[in-house]
């Protein structure tokens, strides 16, 4: 191979290949050391959601249990400990976690997605995802209860009744009390988007012009709140 | 080494002929290991499809979830099917075209037994939950290193034989030279670079182009060059032009790689990195003109092979699915009508052409093609059961296809509307009804095909003299 | 069997070819020419998006190897005949399954 031109042409060929596989490795080092990427717990430390605190005064001995004390430390850990639930259940299949500037996704679930939004350990792999058969979860922080999340995960078609989500009754020690991986998943999905000031409750009252569903919204609303009080 | 010279016809000719070149015992467990998994990521899709009707039957069942069923089914796909049916294509192609055997006969042993490891690892790691936030590359993280092994492994064993070639290099070899070191890098960059160095948006450019280098860089190239290699083959004639095929070539290898972030448009990453891959999207379907042209070039005059010969049907039929995705896909990655499929089944039924309607079938051409032969049958068990399952495969698939298709305009159109969300599901219901009815089709066919298969090992009466 | 080689045979083939190579040729240069132009605004103008380098590098490397592989399959005189492979491979494959005692002609 070496004796011709042409042997070298194809050693560089696949020398090519190799660079870029090195390349690869080196390069995002280079990239990121300016931009440091929050860890866990710093993103934990920008602050406990209500909905963290109200777990561990709803279920003190439990919540004691599986995460002492409410602190940065251990909501770190339950974030960290639902994400991995969450990839590990293909959540990410179903529901995305970004908004669109199209398709009026901003009247429906809240301000559009932002870069910086996904810069923290927790976005590794970033969890965009590629298909809604539910809803967006990038905006749910506190836009439903506990309960709510207690009674859904349960048994979904109990909330809402033409729910395809399958139920998770693996999260739970009793119908209402749930484990250590129940609570771990309502923490992760109250924290989705609790770093926004604000955003629309869609179901209650979109703003949208040339809007002539308003009542139908309203009724289902109400609906899911009878629902929730049932199941308390 | 210039063309003039005529190739030295091969070492196999003076021993012990083509079964020294090519390990019939090693494709044959490929073909096998790859219709178990298929049956296997196919009962998975059927399972999963059961959810959407609200009729799941193993409800509560955590290691039956549809979640992680969801992922067995495109991971037992792309690695448990496709890619054993491919490893075994390459071991009956690539020692037929260049003549040299692959670079050792143990180590062929060894990929196989490994990768099945690998397989089986996958599929116990997702059924425990402990899956990676990667699409189509949900391995758990302990299983990506040693697959990496393996892939590089799988390259050193095929390009021994391409490098030890002597003639010029038919446009199938080319494919697989390249499928070898692009399936690699591909593999690592969409495993460890979002999972160790790099986080949040950065990540969803690199597995976009993950997502996309997978199907284009490992599936397509090896694809279109087992097509390269046994459309000609059963047609007894040359393709029709070797020049155009090379066009083709050398526009996928140049072009085809750019287009990756078009998974995710409209994302917090920076737009003009979407824009690029929308048109290099674009500029990609006039590659594949010149392929799809050349082929059916090639059919011409023997056009009576699609009525005769099932294996030539199977190719071509996947031929017109692959150019009707990838006019589809010219038309999804714009911008107009991403607003409206994006998130919707419209992908999911892009997808599933593509998958099976393209690459499903080719392999299943191949196994009818290649299957008795490699058992020493001297024909298929039954006829008629082939061409049922051809039959079933195709209507299913047709079915299926258009009904996601309209799922997705119809899902796109609600949420835009602001409809709430359980309207989407109700209105989605019928369709996802119709899709596992289609589905229950396409299993049923593979069924057919499974007891044909076993037939014709196992019986005596079809056996050469 | 198609084992001469047949120059006029080639005559239709070689203008269709010509005029796909032409177009494959112009879009891939825009398309890589969009390339280029993402790695300058991702160097000089875009702040936020320095990672898009790993994707773009990637890919220049990648094409970079396989231009040296065009060149040492041009430098290999395999395009000097660009039809003849698809011969062999049919010849190849014909001693192959005659080894083998399979009758291609019974066969076709």
């Amino acid at each position: 191979m070496f004796e011709s031109k042409s042997g070298i042409l194809a050693i560089g060929g696949v020398g090519f290949f190799v660079f870029a596989y090195i390349v690869m490795g080196a390069l995002p080092w280079t990239i990121y050391k300016d931009q440091p990427e929050k860890s866990i717990l710093e993103v934990a430390s920008e602050g406990i959601p209500h909905e963290f605190v109200d777990l561990a005064e709803r279920f003190p001995a439990q919540f004691k249990e599986h995460f002492g004390e409410v602190s940065y430390e251990s909501f770190a850990a339950a974030l960290e400990l639902g994400r991995d639930i969450y990839v590990g259940e293909a959540c990410w299949h179903c529901h995305s976690q970004f908004i669109r500037p199209v398709s009026r996704e901003d009247i429906r679930w809240g301000p559009i997605a932002h870069a910086r939004e996904y810069n923290n350990e927790l976005q590794r792999p970033v969890l965009f995802g590629t298909r809604r058969v539910g809803p967006d979860l990038s905006r749910e922080a506190g836009r439903r209860s506990n309960d709510w999340h207690i009674a859904h995960f349960y048994e979904p078609t109990n909330v809402v009744a033409a729910s395809v989500m399958p139920a998770y009754p693996w999260f739970f020690d009793e119908a209402d009390v749930p484990n250590k991986r129940g609570m771990a998943i309502i923490a992760y999905v109250q924290w989705l988007g609790s770093w926004l000031d604000e955003y629309p409750y869609y179901e209650e009252a979109p703003k949208a012009p040339k809007l002539d569903d308003d009542a139908s919204s309203t009724e289902v609303a109400d609906h899911g709140h009878d629902r929730e009080q049932e199941e308390i | 080494m210039t063309t003039a010279a005529s190739p030295p016809l091969m070492p196999a000719r003076d021993t012990s002929g083509a079964h020294a070149l090519v390990d019939h015992k090693l494709v044959t467990s490929y073909f096998v290991a790859s219709f178990v998994y298929y049956i296997i990521a196919l009962l998975a899709g059927g399972l999963y499809s059961m959810q959407f009707l609200q009729h799941y039957p193993f409800p509560g069942a955590e290691l039956f979830s549809p979640g992680r069923i969801r992922m067995l089914h495109t991971n037992g796909m792309a690695y448990g099917f496709i890619a054993n049916a491919f490893l075994g294509g390459l071991h009956w192609a690539v020692p037929r075209l260049t003549l040299r055997p692959v670079l050792s006969a143990k180590l062929s042993w060894f990929i196989f037994i490994a990768w099945q490891g690998i397989v089986l690892g996958t599929v116990g790691g997702l059924l425990t939950g402990q899956a990676q936030a990667v699409e189509w590359g949900e391995t758990p993280v302990w299983i990506d290193p040693v697959a990496v092994l393996g892939l590089t492994l799988v390259g050193a064993n095929f390009l021994a034989s391409v490098f030890r070639m002597r003639s010029s290099m038919y446009v199938s070899v080319w494919y697989f030279i390249a499928a070898l070191p692009w399936t690699l890098l591909t593999y690592t960059m969409g495993n460890f670079f979002v999972e160790y160095w790099i986080g949040g948006t950065a990540s969803g450019a690199i597995i976009g182009l993950f997502i996309h280098d997978l199907v284009g860089l490992f599936v397509t190239p090896i694809g279109w060059g087992l097509m390269y290699y046994f459309v000609p083959i059963i047609l007894k004639k040359p393709i029709w032009s070797h020049g155009l095929s090379l066009v083709g070539f050398w526009g996928l290898a140049f072009f085809y790689p750019l287009n990756g972030i078009h998974h995710f448009l409209y994302t917090p990453i920076p737009m003009f990195l979407q824009h690029g891959a929308i048109v290099a999207t674009i500029a990609v379907e006039f590659v594949v003109t010149t392929v799809i042209i050349n082929f059916f070039m090639t059919l011409r005059g023997s056009g009576d092979a699609l009525r005769r010969n099932l294996p030539i049907r199977w190719f071509y039929v996947g031929m017109v699915f692959y150019f009707t995705t990838c006019l589809q896909c010219a038309f999804q990655v714009t911008l107009t009508f991403q607003k409206i499929i994006h998130f919707s089944d419209w992908v999911v039924g892009h997808a599933h052409l593509v998958m099976f309607g393209v690459f499903g079938f080719w392999i299943m051409g191949m196994f009818t093609y290649l299957f008795p032969r490699l058992v020493g049958a001297t024909r298929w068990y039954s006829d008629k059961l082939n061409a049922w399952h051809f039959w079933l495969s195709a209507i299913g698939m047709l079915i299926m296809f258009f009904d996601l298709v309209i799922a997705g305009l119809v899902q796109g159109f609600l949420w835009k509307d602001l409809a709430i969300w359980e309207e989407s599901l109700r209105a989605s219901m019928p369709f996802w009804m119709i899709r596992s009815w289609s589905g229950l089709g396409i299993i049923v066919a593979q069924f057919l095909f499974g007891w044909n298969m076993y037939k014709t090992a196992t019986d005596r009466s079809l056996r050469a003299a | 069997m198609a084992t001469t080689v047949n120059k006029k045979k080639y005559k239709a083939p070689r203008v269709f070819l010509i005029v796909m190579a032409v177009g494959v040729f112009i879009t891939g240069m825009y398309g890589f020419g969009s390339k280029l132009e993402q790695f300058i605004r991702a160097v000089i103008v875009e702040n936020e998006a320095d990672f898009t380098l790993i994707p773009v590098l990637n890919y220049m490397f990648a094409a970079a190897g396989f231009l040296c592989l065009f060149g040492w399959a041009a430098k290999n005189g395999m395009f000097k005949d660009l039809e003849k492979p698809k011969y062999d491979m049919l010849e190849y494959d014909r001693e192959l399954d005659e080894v083998d005692g399979i009758d291609w002609e019974k066969q076709a």
